[in-house]
């Protein structure tokens, strides 16, 4: 299957930064309202941006192969790109995991391993990137081959990858997203209308139309 | 306009709770350094582990009138300045995170979903919803022929539902469904989705109101009014959102409880006799024993019966554990033409009570409530992705977040004797087993969810949406450790005390035999309000060592 591009016309970011470079916002960043955070949410914040963490969970092999697969699965095929795998690194070498673990699968940081074990036997690092899509929707139609439950190992896996991307400011450029609003908070609730330092969009498309026209789904 | 409605309106003084007026108006942080220590010697009145809803109320309840108060907290002493975080993914260190095995056909997510950690549990990172149960939902089987009927009514709690709603408080227009009430402060304002919700329900016949949220709405001791943030799920920094830590524990303080954080119960200790005689617990990594007269356990569906279990606490008739109840909670997303700003002001908006009861018409027994929920870009993305998409399909669906706005629904899912928790073969960092919950839906209670999501689908599809994305889940937990009349199918008495052990008591939700479809934490702590009263007159017989008992009912 052919991959689609996205959306043809996006604009260009012209300030802060979005993965990929191309968004709906183009005049929005997030990090401009970073005086206006409490110094302990900036703090958090800003390291994402400042202080990505290094490799330590995974090995070299295991880093190339679950890198691609990170970039496959957001989409990430340009810079810039959010360090998704150095966050999903972080988390499991310091053992912050979610506090739950089904019955039939493993420890999530032993899936991780074995999902990237399996993913590097299809050498995915090194497959082209409909061939990377193909092996990703085969995963997501629980059709991998694993030693336990394919779909929740998706689920798991995916649960790191979308609480990386969509942690880091970059995502909230992307999205429109206003960030931390403490303590300044909002006043303007109606719709439509929106703070002068909210996101303003440049872009009107409806995706799910968009979607199915270029055959997402 | 009732005069009730007018006597209740306004800013009164809660009138046996200081804690509003024992914050600082300029710091966040509950002023510990008047609190009272006990040592492990001591025997105090009442120990109690957990200080979430149902601990801090009692502690709270029961320090005011005397008694001397220990509350074992597994979790940090919160100071929401320094420790709390207006961000999803910085919000990790609020819930608990260690590890348990779920399964069964329906496995229930647990961490950040229903489960708390620290001094004010996981009212800390509810979203705020304070509704009443109705009558009808304490006697279910008699009314409905289904679930279970517990051994006290509505009438039991009314009094206790009243006080709280004026101590966290309550704001919310004048309610209609159950016992129709009032409340203390008057509605917030609706953003965006609120409006669009509303107009979609009203458009096909159904009914709204704005509330019922434990969020300050007015003047309130030293606590401030809402700023509309939106992450009232990652801990309210404002203090306006009310939790045990802000509405209780300032009070319970003043009054000589300690609040013994970072300290995690692991064994109950009993005595020859069979009464508890104190709590091994590990604090900095020393093991201790802290000595009582009577205990109260509050560690929510998961932790109370995993530490009853852990315990070896009399289980003849292998109750412990059975009747865990989660609420079907699917959400469904709507997409708009304008902007909705949907992380703008409180998730909890405006709800709907009007399905609540039994419809014979409807194919199912009881029903579900509808409110505002709204997921900030982690959370939503976890829908997108539930609707199947991921790369380029999701990054799209992503960037056209602005646009979309989101019911929930809680749907009253059935009791059922094996769902349920058990001790896992695996142990966690001290040693101990890990609890194991098993969940399972029943037909009843797959076609209450289908029932509520058709319902939410008209609302949208009256409001206009161009679009919607449903996602099935589950929230909240109660049971596990049920209130009844017989030994044989319960754990717990009415007065909350554990079948055989006469000083044992449970002070949570895993006491409820069933759950309504309305959101937990107002009831919980309304049970333990009533309990402190009832421990307090002593009308529980042989409980405590304090004075002889009066009367046993």
């Amino acid at each position: 299957m052919a991959w689609p591009p996205d959306p043809a016309g996006l604009p260009h970011q012209r300030r802060g930064t979005v993965p990929g470079g191309r968004g709906r916002y183009p005049d929005y960043d997030v990090l401009a309202n970073r005086d206006h955070w409490d110094a302990e949410t900036r703090e958090v914040v800003m390291a994402r941006v400042e202080d990505v963490p290094p490799i330590r969970f995974f090995d070299a092999e295991e880093e190339r192969t679950v890198r691609a697969f990170c970039d496959c699965v957001m989409a990430q095929d340009r810079e810039p790109r959010i360090p998704v795998l150095n966050f999903i690194d972080e988390k499991l070498y310091d053992g912050k995991l979610d506090g739950f673990q089904h019955a039939d699968m493993p420890d999530d940081r032993e899936v991780w391993h074995t999902v990237a074990r399996a993913l590097a036997e299809h050498r995915f690092a090194e497959l082209s990137t409909d061939e990377q899509h193909d092996l990703t929707q085969q995963f997501a139609d629980g059709k991998l081959e694993l030693p336990f439950n394919p779909s929740t190992a998706w689920s798991v896996v995916m649960r790191y990858v979308l609480q990386a991307f969509y942690s880091h400011p970059w995502s909230w450029n992307e999205i429109g997203f206003s960030g931390p609003a403490y303590p300044r908070g909002f006043t303007r609730l109606s719709t439509g209308i929106r703070e002068e330092w909210e996101s303003k969009e440049e872009w009107q498309q409806d995706p799910v139309r968009d979607v199915q026209e270029r055959g997402l789904e | 306009m009732s005069l009730r409605g007018n006597f209740w309106m306004g800013s009164k003084r809660p009138p046996d709770n200081d804690s509003a007026f024992l914050l600082d108006v300029h710091k966040r942080a509950v002023n510990t350094s008047r609190m009272r220590h006990y040592s492990d010697d001591e025997e105090v009145d009442m120990l109690i582990v957990g200080c979430g809803a149902g601990g801090g109320t009692l502690a709270q309840r029961l320090a005011r009138r005397g008694w001397s108060v220990v509350v074992l907290e597994k979790g940090p002493f919160w100071d929401p300045d320094r420790d709390w975080v207006s961000d999803e993914a910085g919000s990790h260190k609020l819930y608990w995170t260690d590890k348990r095995i779920i399964g069964g056909s329906d496995p229930v997510e647990l961490g950040k979903n229903n489960s708390g950690h620290g001094v004010g549990g996981s009212m800390v990172h509810y979203a705020g919803y304070t509704p009443r149960f109705h009558p009808s939902d304490f006697a279910t089987k008699t009314i409905d022929g289904v679930g279970a009927d517990w051994p006290i009514t509505y009438w039991d709690l009314k009094r206790h539902y009243e006080l709280l709603e004026r101590e966290l408080p309550v704001a919310g227009q004048d309610w209609p469904w159950g016992d129709p009430h009032t409340y203390p402060h008057g509605p917030h304002p609706l953003s965006s989705g609120a409006g669009k919700a509303w107009q979609g329900a009203m458009d096909c016949g159904i009914a709204m109101r704005v509330g019922p949220v434990g969020i300050v709405n007015g003047t309130f001791g030293n606590r401030p009014h809402c700023i509309y943030r939106g992450f009232c799920l990652q801990a309210c920094k404002v203090n306006a959102k009310a939790s045990p830590l802000v509405t209780h524990v300032p009070d319970a303080i003043e009054h000589g409880a300690e609040i013994r954080a970072d300290s995690m119960a692991t064994r109950i200790e009993l005595d020859d006799a069979g009464r508890v005689r104190g709590v091994s617990y590990i604090r900095d990594g020393v093991e201790r024993f802290q000595r009582c007269a009577a205990l109260a356990v509050a560690g929510y569906s998961i932790e109370t019966p995993r530490l009853l279990l852990n315990s070896g606490i009399p289980n003849p008739a292998d109750q412990i554990g059975r009747y865990v109840m989660v609420q079907g909670a699917p959400q469904t997303g709507a997409r708009f033409p304008e902007q909705m700003h949907i992380w703008k002001g409180p998730p909890p908006e405006v709800c709907s009570e009007q399905f609540y009861e039994t419809d014979e018409s409807r194919g199912f027994a009881r029903g579900f409530s509808i409110q505002t929920v709204g997921p900030l870009p982690i959370e939503w993305a976890q829908h997108v992705l539930a609707e199947g998409h991921w790369g380029r399909a999701m990054r799209e669906y992503m960037r056209d977040y602005a646009h979309w706005t989101l019911l929930g629904v809680l749907c009253e899912l059935l009791p059922h004797p094996e769902n349920r928790v058990t001790l896992a073969d695996v142990t966690d960092q001290f040693g101990l087993p890990v609890a194991r919950f098993d969940y399972t839906k029943t037909q009843n209670d797959e076609r209450n969810i289908q029932y509520a999501k058709d319902t939410v689908k008209k609302i949208w599809d009256h409001a206009g949406a161009q679009d919607q994305l449903t996602i099935d889940r589950y929230a909240h937990l109660v049971g596990g450790c049920r209130m009844g009349t017989d030994p044989d199918e319960s754990v717990c008495d009415s007065d909350h005390r554990v079948w055989g052990v006469p000083n044992l008591f449970i002070a949570d939700g895993s006491v409820m035999p069933t759950q309504g479809s309305a959101n937990p934490a107002l009831t919980i702590m309304a049970l333990t309000s009533r309990l402190a009263e009832r421990l307090d007159r002593k009308q529980i017989a042989n409980a405590a060592r304090r004075g002889a008992p009066v009367a046993s009912r």
